[in-house]
């Protein structure tokens, strides 16, 4: 089993979703209990290719060659290094608390798991491909289901908007689920065509009849190349990674999205876009990477703070906490463009942070809506009173949102400013700081509005805090929040050896050793 | 002694540690009375630990270091965490471990009253608050500094807003929260900046007295939000919103006095910053002055008792500022102590009056004598009065701002001095002597948990004075108590003061028609004013601006691009006629169009 761990890991999800197909639709304590065993078993498969990898010696382990198509030099290239051993175990947790967080849902929950257990088993191809072709397939599988699962489970939510410009909400069905579907999906399709082409480029380019991305990042591509096919894999994957201004998919579609799929999406996907412009933007492009930092820092820079601003503009709980997101991979994005070895940590620190921490969010925003039936911030209030649970952990991925020590998103928002400071661009670090206050502002600015003051207007007869199996997506997540904000080490000894080998293809000196 | 000074320190730091995370996960037991007996019986075997630390560094030793990396840059430490033993960090641990404790024992009585969730919830925050001040206090290094600094911050919010359904103690928890946090900018840029300049976050790394001007400038940012140095003042005395003993531990005692501990640990950043402690001086001279003027205007306890906290801040950054630590230190010190029995007192008095305000209060000395009298003996010891530990942690203060000669300061601290007996002066004229309301006719005195801290305290308030030397061997510099023109001048100005406020307040609670403009204006809370108006008027303008920005240019682009690509769909759709004749002549027209660019060519 050891030898064939990452296939088994890619493998189980997807036998977990056919194993689903032949379920009768009826049954669905079955269904969801099956759906839950597969998501089980990915976490804890998660868990042991990290007790499985050496963080001491670095590099890519645990790897299987299988053949695909021979001719053009395709192959399922599987390994796994320090950066991915990270996200195997992010996307892990997401996908098992998210099961868990959608036990309510009885509509067509059959197709509904089986859309989600596929969507996974593409994340953690990703996340395991050395292979560029099989790279790009894995995304596409793990992008694409998100259409049926916005259009058919998600919900719509006319805001009544008030100012001249409210015909453009009717016209558009802006807050309506398929308009979210659409937008999403074809925002992300036109980034995947932007990698395709970027990825035809490398392989014509390197001419060595192959997609293994090792031998792909040693070619050397002329500086030409590298500037404008850096730029489409940028703008590609960086409009799955809600890279300002081809973000705003994220909104409407993560607040249109059922629970479990933005916590899937904003806690796990959005990071196959920054992860995609780290690993084959600017690993196999140094010259372009290097060219272009200026601009991805400053882009990212304005997503930070941008998106921090929008999200203290928004009335709908739901849109807060997606812009949150944007905000957030901004972060991931700074840390990418600082090129170096504190802003490369703790970019992929901070995936890891966010994506637990939105998971968490959107678990309780979910639980929120559900009893209370409306996601406006301005109408509740006191709800501390009847869920006093949920309050807690609202305030915990609040505090990691904003940065507070002891969880884990100070961790990766200090190593990305530290990397920003030793980066040529200081100033990034200032925004970046400025960012994390309009966080807190936001952040407490909603919690106090929805939990504290007095008791829930009577309007709201359906609240109640948590219960029995509703805990544990909270407890899971919530703990995770803490463990590795108190002991970072937990990732950082898998992530900084990875960071330190590729940081080396990019920059020439190791960079960031003040 | 067969504990090592780690593992007493170690002790200190998890005992408490250990059971808020007891608490915090097992709600069982935090919903019961195991909350109150884990939670004290934490915080007196951390305070057992700090005693025993002290003794060990009464004689000299050389200070102990234990740590492990935390973040790590290329396979090498990028930060560490772990514990700094040594006369400073021993001493802030017993003043802290003890208020604590004494804070805990009172909140058993003061509490009795809330349900038993709402009390676990209560002591799981206050373990919780001395694990992080205790990560503060031992921390070995400015970053570890900053991570218990970030997580008393937090307690402080949760504490304030204990009363969360309360609109006004919700309001002021996150207020406090975002004005300190609003200030920790500056620590965390001043650490990325002296990691740059040094390569390390230790405090005493090898720098230039230019950039320790620029660290410690950024760092003193931080400090005037967290220890409520003007003008980011103003979350104080809302934070007043909470329990009386969290004012006493947290928004007196401890908490706000972290900011002068953070001068004191990064004294050699501090000592090279010659521009940053001018500013420290001025700007905390002027601290004392305000804060204290604003003092004599509450009429609620709290409040006046907040103020007077803010103006005692204001004395140490100034000492600080003039070069003397152990008179920031000391002062520290003794203010915790005096300071916590006098908000403790005033929970007493609360607890008994079922009210904060003075006007409500009056004739309780004979009513509650042990609360009268400890409150005295600390008021009369934060006055000034010769011979109590105010006096002697006030006097180092003004003979090392009057050092280098007459000064502005020193007139500022000075007159604030006089300001300070005369508010307490009126206070306790108000609260014990002034005749009976019908309110506090029917108060009677508390009883034991609530009296027994007050006695504990009123000790160190009577005498911490004449354990200056003790103090200066654990800081490493000398002490000797020498009174001067200065202490003098201080010590009348104090009877002074008091003897004014007898004169004036003795038989009206109204201020005299002189000082009546003063009051309205200070009323108002003109700075208050101004931060509200710049939220609500820009920042959140500007972020409804972007907000709008964002859904009709940025995404309106999308959607035009979007819409752009359905219209010329359905133009070109018209193309496609289905009648056949169209299509051939289309065929026709191309293969002619295609003979004729052959024929050009």
């Amino acid at each position: 089993m050891t030898e064939h761990i990452l296939s088994l890991i890619v493998a189980a999800p997807f036998v977990a979703a056919l194993i689903l197909l032949f379920l009768p639709p009826k049954q669905l304590g079955l269904i969801r209990f099956t759906a839950a065993i597969g998501a089980f078993v990915s976490l804890v498969l998660s868990l042991y290719v990290a007790f499985l990898y050496n963080s001491q010696a670095g590099g890519l382990q645990l790897a299987e060659v299988y053949p695909l198509v021979p001719s053009l030099g395709i192959e399922l290239r599987l390994a796994v290094d320090g950066w991915g051993v990270s996200l195997l175990i992010l996307t892990g947790v997401i996908i098992f608390a998210g099961v868990l967080a959608s036990t309510s849902l009885a509509d067509r929950a059959k197709e509904f798991f089986v859309l989600l257990l596929v969507l996974v088993a593409g994340v953690f191809g990703v996340f395991v491909s050395q292979d560029l072709f099989v790279f790009f397939l894995f995304y596409e599988i793990a992008v694409l289901p998100m259409y049926l699962l916005i259009g058919i489970w998600g919900s719509s939510h006319k805001v009544t908007e008030a100012g001249p410009l409210r015909f453009v909400w009717k016209w558009f069905d802006i807050g309506g689920r398929e308009y979210a579907a659409m937008k999403l999906t074809l925002m992300l399709l036109v980034g995947s065509a932007f990698i395709l082409v970027g990825l035809l480029a490398l392989y014509f380019s390197a001419g060595a009849g192959t997609f293994d991305m090792a031998v792909l990042a040693k070619a050397h591509y002329p500086r030409s190349l590298q500037l404008w096919a850096f730029v489409l894999f940028w703008l590609g994957f960086g409009s799955l990674a809600g890279v300002f201004p081809f973000h705003t998919w994220s909104p409407d579609g993560h607040a249109s999205a059922p629970t479990a799929v933005s916590m899937l999406h904003a806690g796990v996907l959005m990071k196959l876009g920054a992860f995609g412009v780290m690993r084959i933007g600017m690993m196999m492009l140094p010259d372009g990477a290097r060219f272009w930092a200026p601009v991805v820092g400053a882009v990212a820079v304005v997503n930070v703070v941008y998106g921090a601003l929008s999200a203290l503009s928004q009335k709908d709980l739901k849109y807060i906490i997606a812009y949150s997101s944007v905000s957030h991979m901004g972060v991931v994005m700074l840390g990418a463009a600082t090129l170096t070895q504190s802003g490369w940590n703790g970019a992929i620190y901070q995936m890891f942070a966010h994506g637990i921490m939105t998971g968490l969010f959107f678990a309780l925003v979910g639980h929120i809506y559900e009893r209370a039936h409306s996601r406006e911030v301005a109408k509740m209030g006191g709800f501390a009173t009847v869920m006093p649970g949920v309050a807690a952990f609202f305030t915990l991925a609040g505090l990691s949102s904003l940065g507070l020590p002891g969880t884990a998103g100070f961790v990766a928002e200090f190593l990305v400013f530290a990397g920003a400071w030793q980066s040529p661009q200081a100033w990034w670090s200032l925004f970046g700081v400025l960012g994390a206050f309009v966080t807190a502002v936001y952040v407490l600015r909603v919690s106090r509005a929805v939990f504290f003051g007095e008791g829930p207007s009577p309007h709201f007869h359906d609240l109640r805090d948590a219960r029995r199996v509703e805990w544990a997506p909270l407890w899971i997540l919530g703990g995770t929040l803490l463990l590795c904000g108190i002991w970072p080490r937990l990732l950082l000894d898998f992530i900084d050896p990875a960071t330190s080998s590729y940081l080396r293809l990019v920059v020439a000196v190791a960079g960031g050793q003040p | 002694m067969l504990a090592s000074p780690v593992s007493l320190a170690l002790t200190a730091l998890l005992a408490p540690g250990a059971v808020a995370l007891l608490l915090a996960v097992a709600t069982p037991l935090r919903n019961r009375k195991s909350a109150i007996v884990l939670s004290v019986l934490a915080a007196l075997s951390s305070l057992v630990a700090a005693i025993l630390l002290v003794k060990g560094q009464l004689t000299p030793t050389p200070p102990q270091l234990l740590t492990v990396p935390w973040l790590l840059q290329g396979g090498v430490p990028f930060a560490e965490i772990g514990l700094r033993i040594d006369g400073i960090s021993a001493s802030m641990l017993l003043v802290v471990t003890f208020v604590a404790s004494c804070v805990q024992i009172f909140s058993v009585g003061y509490m009795h009253d809330e349900s038993p969730p709402a009390q676990g919830r209560y002591f799981t925050y206050h373990s919780l608050f001395l694990t992080a001040m205790n990560i503060l206090v031992l921390a070995p290094n400015l970053l570890q500094l900053f991570l218990g600094w970030e997580l008393v911050g937090v307690t402080s919010y949760l504490l304030i807003g204990y009363y969360y359904r309360k609109p006004s103690a919700a309001k002021a928890a996150v207020k406090a929260f975002w004005v300190t946090k609003f200030a920790d900018m500056g620590l965390l840029i001043g650490l990325l900046v002296l990691r740059s300049k040094t390569g390390s976050f230790d405090w005493d790394a090898t720098i230039t007295p230019q950039a320790a001007n620029l660290v410690t400038l950024l760092l003193f940012v931080a400090v005037m939000g967290k220890s409520a140095q003007f003008p980011l003042h103003i979350w104080l005395p809302d934070a007043m919103e909470g329990p009386t003993p969290v004012s006493a531990l947290l928004h007196a005692a401890t908490m706000v006095a972290a900011g002068v501990f953070l001068i004191v640990r990064g004294w050699p950043l501090f000592e090279l910053a010659h521009s940053t402690r001018a500013f420290m001086l001025g700007l905390g001279s002027v601290t004392a002055l305000l804060a204290a003027t604003m003092a004599l205007f509450q009429n609620d306890i709290k409040k006046v008792l907040a103020y007077s906290t803010c103006s005692q801040l204001g004395y140490m950054i100034a000492a600080l500022g003039a070069g003397s630590l152990l008179g920031g230190f000391f002062h520290l010190t003794t203010h915790a102590f005096f300071k916590a029995l006098l908000f403790l007192g005033a929970g007493s008095v609360i607890h008994a009056v079922h009210s904060n305000d003075l006007r409500d209060m009056g004739g309780l000395a004979r009513k509650m004598p042990v609360t009268t009298l400890t409150f005295v003996i600390g008021a009369l010891s934060l006055a000034g009065l010769p011979g109590l530990a105010g006096f002697f942690s006030k006097d180092l203060i003004l003979e090392a701002v009057g050092e280098h000669g007459f000064s502005l300061w020193l007139v500022l601290l000075l007159v604030s001095a006089f300001l300070t007996a005369f508010y307490m002066g009126r206070l306790l004229l108000r609260v014990f002597f002034a005749p009976a309301t019908e309110k506090s006719s029917h108060a009677h005195e508390s009883g034991g948990f609530l009296l027994l801290p007050l006695g504990l305290l009123a000790v160190p308030a009577l005498a911490t004075g004449y354990f200056g030397g003790m103090f200066g061997q654990l800081y490493g510099t000398a002490y000797h108590f020498h009174l001067g023109n200065i202490g003098i001048l201080a010590a009348g100005l104090g009877v002074l003061g008091l003897l004014l406020s007898y004169v004036l307040y003795r038989h009206r609670a109204e201020h005299p028609a002189l000082l009546a403009p003063l009051g309205r204006l200070i009323e108002h809370g003109p700075m208050d004013r101004l931060y509200e108006g710049g939220f609500h008027r820009v920042a959140l303008p500007f972020a409804a601006l972007v907000g709008w920005i964002d859904r009709y240019l940025v995404d309106g682009v999308m959607n035009l691009t979007g819409l752009a690509f359905i219209v010329s769909g359905q133009k070109i759709r018209r193309i496609q006629t289905g009648i056949a004749t169209d299509y051939v002549l289309a065929t026709v027209g191309g293969v002619l169009a295609l003979l004729l660019y052959g024929v050009m060519r």
